[in-house]
C-alpha cells in the first residue's frame, strides 16, 4: 500500500525548488571535497554547475528511456517506472560527478527488472548493449550494491499504470456520462510516459499522476472530468483535502508538460567537461578503481586469516 | 547403560547371548567357560581379588549389578547367626536396635570395613546366644508362619473351585436329560402343534441358561479389582493457556478517499467492464475481482498526499546520518 510505503514517506518531496536545494548540496559537497586549492573561478571552469549536471541527468533520463522501450525482450512499462525512478531518486543526493549517469543508467535497469519479477540474466542484459559487453557487465554489477545503498534498500516502486487502469475501470463503472473510456487511454498513456522524463514521481503520489492523465486524455478528446472528480472521486475529501488534490493534479500537469528536451549539443559540452573532473574513484575504466577492486578482493580473502591470527594471540 | 559382560573374557550380552554370568561370594561376575577354565580343579581364586573360592560356591548372577550379589551372600551368612525375632525383645526399640547392628554388619562386610573386628564381634555373638541361636533355628517366624497359612487357603480354594466347577457340570447334564424327556412327553401328550412346543421349549430353556449366566458370571478380577465401568476417571486439569487471542481487524490507511470495497465491485457491476478470468486461472483460486480490486486500491490510495517540506525533512537527516556513518 503506497500510504504506509517508504516511497510516501522517505522519497517525496515538497515541489522541485527542494528538490533543486538537494541537488545543488550534492553538488556543492561534492566539489568541497575534490577542489584541493583551486580558486573560485578555476572551480566554476573546471567542475559541473547544478544546472549543467542536471541538463546531464535528464539527457540520461531520456537515454535510459529509450534503452528500455528497445530492450529485447520487451520490458513491461512498470519496470521502465521504476528503472527511472531510481535513477531520479540516486540523483538526488548524489552528483553526477561522483558516479557517471553512464554507469548507474544500466545499473538501474538491471536492478529494476530483478524488482519488478523481470528477470534478464546479466549476459543476456547486455546483449542489448553495443561494445564491449563483458566490461559493461562488470560495471554493472559492480555498482550494484553502491546504488541499492545510496536507495537506502527501499526498492519498491508504486507506478502510476495501475492506478491508471483503476481509474478506466471506475469511470466505465461510476461514471455513465462518457461513452466510451477506452478513447482517453492512449492520452492519457502518453501523459504517463512522458511524466516519467519529469520529477513528477519524486513529488506526487502515483495516484496523482494516474488522475492527472486521466483528467488530460480526457481533456485531448474534449470530455470534462472535473464533475467525476468532483462528485464521485473526492465525494468523501474534506474542503482542505479536496482542495490540496486539485491543486496537485493542476501541479502535475504543469511539471509533466513544462518539460524541455535537452540538445545533444549541449550534453555533449557538458559530457567533455565531466570527463576531466568526475571522481576517477567511481570510473571502471581508470587504474584507480581497478587498484581499489583489487584491494578489496584481498582484502575479502584477509579476512580468516586476521581471525586466526587474533585467535592465536589469546 | 553398559553392556553386561564377563570381565576376564570380555564377552558381552551382546556378542553371545546365550552368555551366563555366575557370581561367588566376593561378589566378582564370571562368564561360565571362563569358570570352566579356572576352576578345573574345584577350587581356585578369584581373577580379580584373589579370594580363594570353591567351585560349588558359583550360582547364577540375578541382578545386574554383582555387588548386590554379594551384599545377598553376606546378609544370608549373618542372618543365620542373627536370627532372634520381634517377640524375643522387650520393646520395639530394642528389636529395632538389634536389626541395625546387623545392618551395619553386612555393610561392613560388604565394604572391606573393620573387617577384623566385626568378625570378632559375630563370633562374640555366637558364642554368648549359642542356646538361643539354635532354637529359633527351629522356630518359625510370624511371616512364615503367616505365608504358609495362605498357601494353605489357596490349596483349598483351589479344590472347592473343582469340586464346584464338577458339580456344575453334572446338573447341566441333568438339566438337560430333564429337559429333552419333558419335550417328548409333550410331543407325545399334547394337543398343541410340534413347531410351537419345541420353540416354547426353546425359549423356556435360552431363559435358563441366562439365569445361569447371570449367577456366575464374575464380578471381580482374580487381584480383587471389580469387573465394570466405575466412576473413578479423574477429570484433566485445565491448562491456563495465557490472554486469549483477540482479532483486530486490519484497519486500512488510504490517505485517500476509501476505494470501492470487495463487495461494492460485486454489487455496483464493476466486473463487466474487465476481462473475465480463464478456466485456468480460475483453477489457481484468481478471480478478476481480486485484480480490479487492487488497481482501485491503487489509484485511490495516497490520492490526498500532500508532501511539506518538514515531511521530507526526515529523509534528510536519515540522509545525512548515512553519509557521516561512511
Amino acid at each position: 500500500m503506497f500510504a504506509t510505503s517508504s516511497q510516501l514517506k522517505c522519497w517525496l518531496f515538497s515541489g522541485e525548488t527542494e528538490l533543486a536545494k538537494h541537488r545543488s548540496e550534492a553538488n556543492k559537497a561534492f566539489i568541497q571535497t575534490w577542489r584541493q586549492d583551486k580558486t573560485d573561478e578555476e572551480v566554476a571552469k573546471f567542475f559541473l554547475t547544478p544546472s549543467e549536471e542536471r541538463i546531464l541527468s535528464r539527457q540520461f533520463e531520456v537515454v535510459l528511456r529509450k534503452f528500455c522501450s528497445e530492450f529485447q525482450p520487451p520490458m513491461p512499462k512498470c519496470v521502465i517506472g521504476t528503472a527511472l525512478a531510481y535513477f531520479k531518486r540516486f540523483y538526488v543526493f548524489n552528483s553526477t560527478m561522483d558516479y557517471n549517469p553512464k554507469d548507474i543508467m544500466l545499473t538501474c535497469a538491471y536492478l529494476a527488472c530483478k524488482v519488478e519479477e523481470f528477470y534478464v540474466p546479466i549476459g543476456q542484459f547486455v546483449k542489448n548493449l553495443r561494445g564491449d559487453r563483458e566490461k559493461f557487465a562488470d560495471a554493472i554489477l559492480s555498482f550494484e550494491l553502491t546504488l541499492m545503498e545510496k536507495l537506502h534498500y527501499q526498492l519498491t516502486i508504486h507506478n502510476p499504470f495501475r492506478a491508471l487502469e483503476g481509474y478506466i475501470i471506475d469511470l466505465k463503472t461510476r461514471y455513465k456520462e462518457i461513452q466510451n473510456p477506452e478513447k482517453l487511454r492512449k492520452c492519457a498513456d502518453e501523459f504517463l510516459d512522458k511524466s516519467l522524463l519529469s520529477d513528477a514521481c519524486l513529488i506526487f503520489s502515483p495516484s496523482q499522476i494516474a488522475l492527472a492523465a486521466v483528467k488530460f486524455g480526457a481533456a485531448k478528446e474534449g470530455i470534462s472530468l472535473d464533475g467525476y472528480i468532483r462528485n464521485k472521486v473526492l465525494k468523501t475529501a474534506t474542503e482542505k483535502e479536496a482542495e490540496n488534490t486539485l491543486y496537485q493534479l493542476r501541479r502535475v500537469k504543469a511539471i509533466v508538460k513544462s518539460f524541455e528536451q535537452t540538445t545533444r549539443e549541449q550534453a555533449q559540452g557538458v559530457q567533455k567537461k565531466l570527463d576531466r573532473c568526475r571522481n576517477q574513484e567511481n570510473n571502471p575504466d581508470s587504474e584507480i578503481f581497478k587498484q581499489k577492486a583489487l584491494d578489496k578482493l584481498n582484502e575479502e580473502d584477509n579476512v580468516p586469516a586476521v581471525k586466526r591470527a587474533k585467535l592465536s594471540n589469546v | 547403560m553398559d553392556e553386561q559382560g564377563c570381565p576376564r573374557c570380555k564377552t558381552t550380552k551382546y556378542r553371545n547371548p546365550s552368555l551366563k554370568l555366575l557370581v561367588n561370594v566376593c561378589g566378582h561376575s564370571l562368564c561360565e567357560s571362563c569358570v570352566d577354565l579356572l576352576f578345573v580343579k574345584g577350587s581356585g581364586v578369584c581373577p580379580e581379588c584373589n579370594t580363594s573360592l570353591r567351585r560349588t560356591n558359583f550360582r547364577l548372577q540375578l541382578f545386574e549389578d554383582p555387588f548386590v550379589e554379594k551384599e545377598i551372600d553376606i546378609r544370608k551368612k549373618v542372618l543365620r547367626d542373627y536370627n532372634m525375632k520381634e517377640e524375643d525383645f522387650a520393646s520395639l526399640e530394642e528389636y529395632n536396635d538389634y536389626l541395625e547392628t546387623i545392618e551395619t554388619i553386612v555393610y561392613n562386610l560388604t565394604n572391606h570395613i573393620n573387617i577384623d573386628e566385626t568378625k570378632k564381634m559375630m563370633e562374640q555373638y555366637k558364642k554368648d546366644n549359642k542356646d538361643q541361636i539354635k532354637k529359633n533355628q527351629s522356630k518359625m517366624s510370624k511371616d512364615e508362619v503367616m505365608l504358609e497359612t495362605l498357601i494353605e487357603q489357596e490349596q483349598h480354594e483351589a479344590v472347592m473351585r473343582k469340586a464346584l466347577i464338577k458339580e456344575d457340570e453334572q446338573r447341566e447334564k441333568a438339566a438337560k436329560r430333564k429337559h429333552k424327556d419333558a419335550l417328548i412327553d409333550d410331543l407325545m401328550f399334547s394337543e398343541l402343534s410340534a413347531q410351537a412346543i419345541i420353540s416354547s421349549h426353546r425359549e423356556s430353556a435360552r431363559l435358563e441358561e441366562e439365569e445361569l449366566k447371570a449367577k456366575t458370571a464374575a464380578t471381580a478380577f482374580s487381584t480383587g479389582i471389580k469387573i465394570g465401568h466405575q466412576n473413578n476417571i479423574v477429570p484433566l486439569n485445565r491448562v491456563d493457556s495465557g490472554v486469549m487471542y483477540r482479532y483486530c481487524p486490519l484497519v486500512m490507511e488510504w490517505c485517500g478517499p476509501d476505494p470501492p470495497s470487495m463487495d461494492d465491485i460485486y454489487g455496483d457491476g464493476y466486473l463487466q467492464n474487465i476481462r473475465p478470468a480463464s478456466d485456468a486461472e480460475r483453477a489457481g483460486g484468481f478471480r478478476e475481482a481480486i485484480a480490479c480490486h487492487r488497481a482501485l486500491q491503487e489509484a485511490f490510495c495516497g490520492l490526498y498526499s500532500y508532501p511539506t517540506i518538514s515531511s521530507s525533512l526526515a529523509m534528510k537527516q536519515q540522509t545525512s546520518m548515512a553519509s557521516t556513518s561512511h
